[in-house]
């Protein structure tokens, strides 16, 4: 995996307080990383020195492509805009002083990947917290973006909001994005993160989990008549659960290697049964968060 | 700085926040001139005042209107602080000559003055009520979000200012017996002075010119001071 930014020896002190002590930190094209650590830990002010927007008293950073164009989404999301998405994306584009009819193209192609279509002429007061969410990252990504710096994304979503913006996230990192984040919730953490780094006394501990050696599977809930049997399945996957809803119909918790998922929903349907969710999961990655919530606790 | 100022305008104008003091300043404008006819440049003296008090009210409504966190990514975008804050003092600063304009051209359309005006009422007519206006800018300015915390403090400071200022004309006298004190103290005397004059007065005096330069120097003064504590408040780079 390619680096596209090191950070070496930062050191940054508010007054007298130590915040950033001789942090070294990489990150990573095509990759979704988390930065974790508690309240007053220093994680807001390592991602705006990594944005530019804060200078570091010492240490240095290091671009590996150039330019490298950086997004940023601040912690706090606006909660009274009097403008439509359209008309608030292209006054930050004049603003960024942006070329019209470039800014003119680059929001359609925004707003047709964020989804927004419907919602292009309406005022954004009256925008849900998870859709003001989505058009704070809109904003950071007006021109080309290659790093997506996000300040506590998820604070005050809804659980829906939540997965809406970890799916858009995932789908970001498709495009080619590296993403770095602070985050609490350990939903996002679960399903999209690929690389975790705690920051604990001024310095940050890289977790890094490489996404080439962990097996990918996902977590499929269906519903089969009782009169069914699917013993000839079992060898395509692992049951987590199962449950008796009525005499009539059985509940089925079972985990599926990736590549085996199209193949077996297919013979599945063939029996009657009824798909209720499929999600991908990474059973490496929830041990490890398993281990560090626990360790959490123990803390605690 | 076109986008920055116009997106500023915008805001503003869609936040109705100019509606009470907009309204204050029309209906205090009608007041005065109710009774015709009047004296044109004690009348003009006395509209600068009062813009020069309502002035201090648009100015912490501009500086305060845009959401907070929405503030942290219009100055990420415009990427730079004295730009942002450049745009605001100059939405102010068109406010206020709008503003006064309205004030010396209405009652001349309304024919509110006994005698016949002539350019130079209207020339120093804009000029005293501009100069008091960007002065009053200059001055509530520093009492804003940005440096004033408690939105309280920024009430009574703007208005302990701009009444002190005032109160200030009244002890002129005794403040030029301490030679130089008098250049310390916001210059609201000075556009009141000269509007004191004769509205048979041929021609504008030179030393005119040099008074309200100095007016808006003083403003200006005000405003590098609020850019100099906002830069060294910000991390903003």
């Amino acid at each position: 995996m390619n680096k596209i930014m090191e950070l070496t020896d930062i050191t940054k002190k508010y007054k007298e307080k130590m915040v950033l002590d001789n942090l070294s930190l990489s990150i990573y094209q095509q990759q979704i990383a988390a930065l974790v650590g508690s309240n007053g830990s220093g994680k807001s002010t390592l991602l705006k020195i990594t944005a530019g927007l804060v200078k570091a008293d010492h240490g240095a950073i290091n671009k590996l492509i150039h330019p490298l164009k950086i997004g940023y989404v601040p912690e706090v999301t606006p909660a009274d805009l009097p403008f439509t998405p359209e008309e608030y994306l292209m006054h930050m584009g004049t603003i960024r002083g942006m070329d019209k009819q470039l800014l003119k193209n680059r929001i359609e192609m925004l707003v047709h990947t964020f989804q927004l279509q419907s919602n292009i002429h309406i005022k954004m007061s009256r925008f849900s917290k998870g859709m003001k969410q989505k058009m704070m990252i809109m904003q950071a990504m007006l021109e080309e973006t290659d790093l997506l710096i996000l300040d506590e994304p998820l604070s005050g979503l809804d659980p829906k909001a939540q997965m809406d913006l970890e799916k858009l996230l995932l789908t970001l990192k498709e495009q080619g994005l590296s993403i770095l984040l602070t985050c609490h919730e350990t939903k996002l953490l679960e399903n999209a993160v690929d690389r975790v780094l705690f920051l604990q006394n001024h310095q940050v501990i890289d977790s890094t989990l490489s996404t080439d050696t962990i097996q990918k599977v996902n977590k499929l809930i269906f519903e089969i008549p009782a009169r069914q049997t699917f013993e000839e399945l079992l060898s395509s996957m692992k049951i987590i659960q199962k449950v008796h809803l009525t005499p009539m119909i059985i509940r089925v918790e079972a985990v599926v290697n990736e590549e085996a998922t199209d193949d077996l929903i297919r013979q599945l349907l063939v029996k009657q049964v009824s798909i209720k969710q499929l999600l991908p999961i990474n059973e490496a990655k929830e041990a490890f968060y398993q281990g560090f919530f626990k360790q959490g606790d123990e803390k605690l | 700085m076109k986008g920055l100022l116009h997106y500023q305008f915008i805001s503003y104008l869609r936040s109705y926040q100019y509606v009470p003091p907009l309204s204050l300043f029309i209906i205090l404008l009608i007041v005065n001139y109710t009774y015709t006819p009047n004296p044109i440049l004690d009348s003009y003296s006395f509209t600068s005042l009062m813009l020069f008090f309502i002035m201090g009210w648009f100015t912490v409504t501009i500086f305060h209107v845009e959401d907070p966190g929405q503030k942290q990514i219009t100055l990420l975008h415009s990427q730079s602080l004295s730009k942002y804050y450049v745009s605001l003092y100059l939405l102010a600063a068109l406010i206020g000559l709008f503003l006064s304009i309205v004030a010396v051209a209405s009652p001349i359309a309304f024919g509110a003055f006994g005698v016949k005006t002539r350019i130079l009422h209207v020339l120093l007519g804009v000029l005293s009520h501009f100069s008091l206006a960007f002065l009053s800018i200059g001055l509530s300015a520093v009492f804003t979000r940005d440096i004033v915390k408690k939105r309280i403090n920024t009430w009574w400071g703007v208005l302990s200012v701009l009444v002190i200022s005032l109160s200030l004309v009244a002890f002129k006298a005794s403040f030029l017996q301490v030679k130089g004190l008098i250049w310390l103290v916001p210059p609201v005397y000075l556009p009141l002075e000269m509007m004191a004059s004769d509205d048979s007065l041929p021609f504008i005096p030179e030393v005119f010119y040099w008074r309200f330069g100095f007016v808006f120097l003083y403003g200006i003064f005000f405003i590098a001071i609020f850019l100099l504590i906002i830069k060294r408040k910000s991390n903003f780079h």
